[in-house]
């Protein structure tokens, strides 16, 4: 039998982590909103952007004034999934010297900040830091789950396996024409929740939004999702609230990334400005958010 | 005592128990008076298109201690057989696993798959119980059990109608398995320091089992991660205790297992030149948003279609032959040849495959016409496509111009600089022209930002993507596009009376046109094939595009595929530098990952330096002038040749692919041999006519 020849190694305790069976803090967040009939408000900041430090009080700054749960990027030479102003802010990271392994510290500062700590990246980030090894790191840092743009769940069999044995929550996104059967793979691989996309396109502010994610969260929900979110393109507190009516919660990126442009190069001063303006902006959003069922 | 000694104690002491109330004669009666026969284990765990699991009723373990409950195994096991297990393994020994004969009974009660009792057995009286109770493999521990008892107990399973799962972990063991007969090996070979599945280990120790013994991984398959390991180090069938029994939805874990099993002997299928995506090896696949998802089924489907469809073939025929010329001449070069001979001191003969012939200069043509057939049979009207030196964009343009189609080329900033008549090509050919200034600005950036309108434009645009890269179906149908290449070739070089050449050298940048020339010859194992990467400065400068070289580029995923990249120690891409902006890619497509790593085809590089000084051979002796991408696989004849020669291969014939010509170079090679006056050179630096210049 495959334990029977018990080295001594193996009797002290290096056996591999079985599943950690523990329950979803991301939907748990979810619950807690939706219990006083609220969506959450999700919001993304890059990590090291425009420096390690900046980005990290950027995070509790957003956690201070509303956001529920922190979508953290990785910035990634190259972001299909993203439009100029999330691009641009990657590209001033990666410049400015941010290093993978030290996303983790931005993981305990927003998980300290009470606030559930998600990671969004690209494939290749965390496979080149070995996925076991991220979701390791990650979790002993308090980080809750990952959000993965160009990962579909038929790609995604190591990370399964990582997810279960620490914990982890399974974000995979859905788009308007994703078909039924898509949605159906999608939710049964979702841990968390799933990540509806408003629209066909890459992230970025818009002045209007279709009708089109109601239907798309309505259909991830019939496909068997217990929480859906809604992101990309999600800007303006009345987006919120109208995205808030219906989807569980709402997550915004460029508008907040783009209150920091400012602080690329900037001195303390411009820095300074730049957090107050994002604290303005993330509690604006909050309000429009968190009051979206309260006609 | 070792706790295998301890086991085999108290199981022993529970059997002479059982003994004194059945007797052997008693049991032997009931097992004889049995109505039905064993389900045939082997056969359910030797497949040649899946891995089998067998999966396992697991309480709890010495090392690992408590596990799981399993109040109702009878359910568990549907749930592991509705998952698309092989086999059900059911532990009976009670002392430290907790399992009983009750486990084993309500599981063979509840599935009609074949069932394995685990225990320790060491008497013939352990396997007519497990047969009494519906068992139809039996384990075998060898480490318990001595030669002659080995081969008596499997010799008595074997009678009984059973098969026994022999269980080894050494290659001692494994000799001694095989020696008693052995149908079925169970290997238990985890790296006991770090507990991964070492995959170089296994793969030794399963090579000298023989090839009709099945043989099973037993220990530490978790998941996905470890199965794909040990398949692709020969294992038939694993065995998953924990991971499954403990999963919160067993039959949601056993189904992920079998896909990735499936997924393995997929991407393993021979032939080669016929294999299908998504997978050539662990490389390939979808790594794209899930928005492109349904445009890239949509693709697949409408392209399987169009294969079967005579009337598609015909057409795409007849514009290959009336539009594009095809076939494109297979050209003897002599000349060449000699100062090749004169090189490496043989006879070589060299003929060139004249891509450079096609319509717009290069091979790019095959590939774009056949996906813009395919985009108005998908009822499309809007053509997006990335172009590094332009070739592809001018050839995207010119058959959205003959079919009628919208056409949008993003081309890095740089390369649009560098490579300004091209650009003026293009929109004249009616397409526009967008210059990418995300990024790096070259050919990965316009790619990205081609995805970008992809994603946003999918129900109306076709992404025409111009080498045998990207996420499926790319790499499998861009190679279908361009094998016509290697296809004529063969028959061309018959007619020179060449039965078949011992070398097929092409450039490889993303390796549309390497594939294209090779395809027809990846299955002929007397044909030596020779991949060209671009060297640049070469790799210990830094300023190069070489991917499968040793300490070069590593595995990944980059736009849209698992493949070789060139990445940072952050796993952030890496710049890319050639003379030749064609073959300046930071990935590689995904089937040449595979073709390295198999070692069907050899990779090696040519710098700048030995690129020009084949450029100019050419032009001297054969009066051809190639694209500088082709000139790298001109200078790799030479390395061609004297790899062949040193093979023993005497008067080696090769084949190269002149993927296209080199109009589109004379500024720069002017410039790098001093053709141009330095006023020259710079009234044409001024209008970004030299290849190399990075304004």
């Amino acid at each position: 039998m495959q334990n029977a020849h018990t080295t001594p190694a193996l009797a002290a305790g290096t056996q591999p982590k079985g599943f950690a069976h523990t329950p979803s803090a991301t939907a748990e967040a979810l619950e807690h909103r939706a219990a006083q009939n609220q969506p959450a408000f999700i919001g993304y900041m890059p990590y090291g952007f425009p420096s390690a430090q900046t980005s990290i009080d950027a995070l509790r700054v957003m956690v201070q004034h509303g956001v529920d749960i922190v979508e953290i990027g990785l910035p990634y030479s190259d972001p299909v999934m993203d439009g100029p102003v999330i691009q641009r802010a990657a590209l001033s990271a990666i410049e400015a010297g941010e290093r993978i392994r030290c996303v983790f510290d931005a993981v305990e500062a927003v998980a300290a900040a009470g606030a559930v700590p998600l990671v969004m990246s690209y494939w290749n980030l965390i496979f080149h830091y070995g996925v076991n090894a991220f979701a390791r790191d990650f979790a002993a840092a308090g980080g809750k789950g990952l959000i993965t743009p160009d990962l579909i769940p038929e790609e995604a069999g190591a990370w399964f396996e990582a997810s279960e044995r620490f914990g982890l929550d399974r974000i995979f996104l859905v788009s308007p024409d994703s078909t039924d059967q898509r949605l159906q793979a999608v939710s049964q691989a979702s841990r968390g929740f799933v990540y509806a996309a408003s629209r066909m396109g890459v992230t970025g502010e818009r002045t209007t939004l279709s009708s089109s994610p109601q239907q798309l969260v309505e259909r991830t929900r019939k496909a068997g999702a217990d929480h859906v979110c809604v992101g990309i393109g999600v800007s303006t507190p009345e987006q919120g609230a109208t995205v808030g009516a219906y989807a569980d919660g709402v997550i915004v990126g460029s508008a907040l990334v783009h209150t920091m442009l400012n602080a690329i190069g900037g001195d303390t001063q411009q820095v300074n400005a730049c957090l107050d303006a994002l604290g303005a902006k993330t509690a604006q959003l909050a309000e429009g958010i968190h009051h979206a069922r309260k006609a | 005592m070792s706790v295998l000694d301890t086991l085999v104690a108290g199981a022993q002491e529970d059997r002479q128990q059982r003994e004194s109330v059945l007797s052997f004669a008693q049991l032997q009666r009931q097992v004889n008076a049995l109505t039905t026969t064993p389900r045939n284990a082997y056969q359910w765990l030797k497949s040649d298109q899946s891995v089998p699991i067998i999966a396992e009723i697991k309480r709890a373990s010495p090392s690992k201690g408590f596990l799981s409950a399993i109040e109702d195994p009878a359910a568990l096991a549907t749930q592991y057989a509705s998952g698309g297990a092989s086999a059900i393994s059911v532990l009976t020994e009670s002392r430290v696993f907790l399992g009983s004969f009750d486990d084993l009974d309500a599981v063979r009660a509840a599935v009609d798959i074949p069932v394995l009792n685990k225990d320790f057995i060491t008497t013939p009286y352990q396997i007519l119980e497990a047969r009494l109770h519906g068992a139809d493999l039996v384990l075998l521990i060898v480490a318990a059990l001595d030669d002659k008892q080995l081969r008596e107990l499997l010799d008595f399973t074997h009678q009984y109608g059973m098969y026994a799962l022999v269980e080894t972990h050494s290659q001692e063991e494994i000799d001694r398995a095989v020696r008693a007969g052995a149908k079925i090996i169970g290997i238990n070979a985890r790296n006991l320091t770090n507990l991964d599945v070492d995959t170089n280990t296994v793969r030794a120790l399963l090579e000298h089992i023989p090839q009709d013994v099945v043989k099973v991984a037993e220990s530490g398959v978790f998941g996905a991660v470890e199965l794909e390991a040990y398949a692709r180090a020969g294992a038939d069938a694993v065995l998953v205790g924990e991971g499954v029994a403990t999963a919160e939805q067993p039959e949601l874990a056993v189904q992920r297992l079998v896909q990735a099993g499936n997924k393995v002997k997929l991407s393993q299928a021979r032939p080669l030149s016929t294999h299908e995506g998504p997978y050539f090896g662990p490389y390939g696949g979808r790594m794209v948003p899930e928005a492109l998802i349904g445009a890239l089924d949509e693709l697949e489907r409408v392209y399987k279609e169009a294969k079967q469809d005579p009337d598609f073939m015909q057409e795409l025929h007849e514009l290959n032959r009336r539009y594009v010329g095809r076939p494109s001449q297979l050209t003897e070069a002599p000349r060449f040849a000699e100062r090749i001979s004169e090189r490496v001191g043989g006879n070589i003969r060299v003929f060139l495959k004249r891509e450079d012939l096609n319509h717009t200069g290069a091979h790019k043509i095959n590939n774009a016409l056949g996906q813009a057939l395919l985009v108005k049979r998908m009822g499309k009207t809007r053509v997006i496509a990335e172009t590094g030196a332009g070739q592809h964009g001018v050839a995207t343009a010119t058959v959205c111009a003959l079919l009628g189609l919208k056409c949008r080329i993003y081309m890095g900033q740089i390369d649009a600089r560098r490579q300004a008549l091209n650009v003026a090509r293009m929109r004249l050919l009616g397409a526009e022209v967008v210059e990418v200034t995300q990024g790096t600005r070259i050919l990965k950036d316009a790619i990205n930002e081609a995805l970008r309108d992809w994603v946003t434009n999918v129900a109306d645009t076709h992404y025409l993507l111009g080498t045998v890269a990207g996420p499926h179906p790319f790499p499998s149908m861009v190679r279908d596009f361009q094998k016509i290449i290697g296809e004529e070739a063969c028959k061309q070089l018959h007619e020179y009376g060449v039965d078949h050449p011992d070398g097929v050298v092409a450039c490889v940048g993303g390796g549309s046109n390497a594939i294209g020339v090779m395809n027809a010859f990846l299955d002929d194992t007397r044909v030596h094939l020779y991949g060209y990467e671009a060297g640049g400065y070469g790799p210990e400068d830094g300023r190069h595009a070489i991917r499968l070289t040793p300490g070069t580029g590593q595995v990944g995923t980059f736009q849209g595929a698992w493949s070789y990249l060139l990445e940072n120690e952050e796993g952030q891409t890496l710049d890319t530098y050639s003379i030749s902006a064609g073959l300046d890619y930071a990935s590689v497509g995904p089937e040449h990952a595979w073709l390295h790593d198999i070692g069907r085809v050899n990779y090696d590089y040519a710098t700048d330096t030995e690129a020009m000084q084949a450029f100019k051979d050419l032009c001297e002796t054969e009066g051809i002038i190639p694209a500088i991408e082709s000139s790298h696989a001109l200078a790799g004849a030479t390395k061609a040749a004297q790899d062949l020669l040193q093979q023993g291969i005497e008067n080696p014939v090769l084949l190269v692919n002149v993927s296209g010509r080199g109009d589109k170079d004379v500024a720069t090679a002017g410039k790098w041999f001093g053709y141009l006056t330095d006023e020259q050179s710079a009234a044409l630096e001024a209008n970004g006519a030299h290849g190399n210049a990075t304004a």
